[in-house]
């Protein structure tokens, strides 16, 4: 997997890092809400998937018992707000035995040396 | 130029891995609540990634009768110390 | 002296975030700086409720920001979509969902995301408190 060069990140006004899985908890969701409403005020907004973070991208994700929404619909939606501005940890990836071609958004993969970088370029990083 | 807070226990090494990924080289770290525990010097493997730029909020030690077991390699701070960091640090991320 | 914002995602009494963040906040305020707002998101909304009832010897949390607000004018923003389904309503939105009673009530005030992306965006701090 050929990682993106630092050189490549472009600054966004707002970072948000998802490191939580979808369905377990609210973490994931809430912080997708965060960037879907600061895209909405205007706001330039990147995504870092870190961590379990990452299993949000995967394909066939469904609502859970008792109608549990799933994180795939806003994820679905995160073009419609113009954020395309997508990375994830690609050891993140790799500890996990998934590669992007798996996944269900067109994310770049950082190296360990980029993920710092990335979050040193931002304005504002909110981690989730 | 960032600031770190971390709370959790060097138990949770998934938290360690992510923020260790994410420290760039002139970052500070400040272990708070759960993460005191970090700073005991049988932990210092979790804190490898960090360069030595650590601290710890004292009361939060002193709660978890912690205070006389620091690795001599963090620096302990109150909570003055704990707003300084924030004022010296334009900007300040929480891992959890 | 610089303009400070909080973020608070624990529930009282379940983890140390809450009393960290109240307790950085009391720094803030009487080491010259602005606390400008705090924003309770995620479980942190329960930080609202004016139900709280917690035993004498205890910190009262929900007291405690109430008072920031008062000595300090500090702004008590919860979240609404995370308050609603948590069961944190003020008294206009028990109206509108036909609920009986209500548990918010000011100086907390009910509020969009957007609050947090402004409380972001325009201080020159802002600090989060997770469990």
């Amino acid at each position: 997997m050929t990682s993106v060069h630092v050189s490549d990140i472009e600054p966004q006004d707002v970072l948000i890092v998802l490191r939580h899985p979808p369905h377990g908890s609210h973490w994931l969701r809430e912080g997708i809400d965060v960037a879907l409403v600061a895209a909405a005020f205007g706001q330039r907004v990147g995504l870092l998937f870190q961590g379990d973070g990452v299993y949000a991208l995967l394909e066939g994700q469904q609502s859970g018992a008792l109608g549990q929404k799933g994180t795939h619909p806003q994820l679905a939606m995160l073009e419609m707000y113009d954020i395309d501005s997508l990375w994830v940890s690609a050891a993140a990836l790799s500890e996990r035995g998934l590669s992007v071609d798996e996944l269900m958004l067109p994310v770049k993969p950082l190296s360990a040396e980029a993920v710092a970088e990335l979050i040193q370029a931002q304005p504002h990083t909110l981690i989730f | 130029m960032l600031l770190h807070l971390l709370n959790r226990s060097p138990q949770s090494t998934a938290v360690y891995r992510d923020l260790g990924e994410a420290f760039g080289v002139n970052d500070q770290l400040l272990l708070i609540e759960d993460a005191c525990y970090a700073a005991l010097p049988a932990a210092s493997g979790v804190l490898a990634a960090f360069g030595g730029r650590i601290s710890v909020l004292e009361e939060d030690l002193v709660s978890r009768g912690l205070a006389g077991r620091v690795s001599p390699a963090i620096t302990v701070v109150d909570m003055k110390g704990f707003l300084a960091l924030t004022e010296t640090h334009e900007r300040c991320v929480s891992w959890f | 002296m610089l303009n400070y914002a909080l973020l608070v995602h624990g529930a009282p009494y379940s983890h140390q975030a809450a009393l960290s963040a109240l307790r950085f906040a009391d720094t803030v305020v009487t080491s010259g700086h602005r606390l400008v707002s705090v924003f309770f998101y995620h479980d942190g909304v329960h930080n609202a409720s004016a139900l709280m009832s917690p035993p004498q010897d205890e910190v009262h949390l929900a007291e405690g920001w109430q008072r920031l607000h008062q000595d300090y004018g500090t702004q008590l923003l919860v979240c609404i979509a995370a308050g609603l389904r948590r069961g944190l309503l003020s008294a206009d939105e028990a109206n509108r969902h036909g609920l009986a009673s209500h548990n918010v009530e000011a100086p907390f005030e009910l509020t969009g995301i957007g609050q947090l992306v402004d409380a972001m965006l325009n201080n020159d701090r802002l600090i989060t408190f997770a469990p």
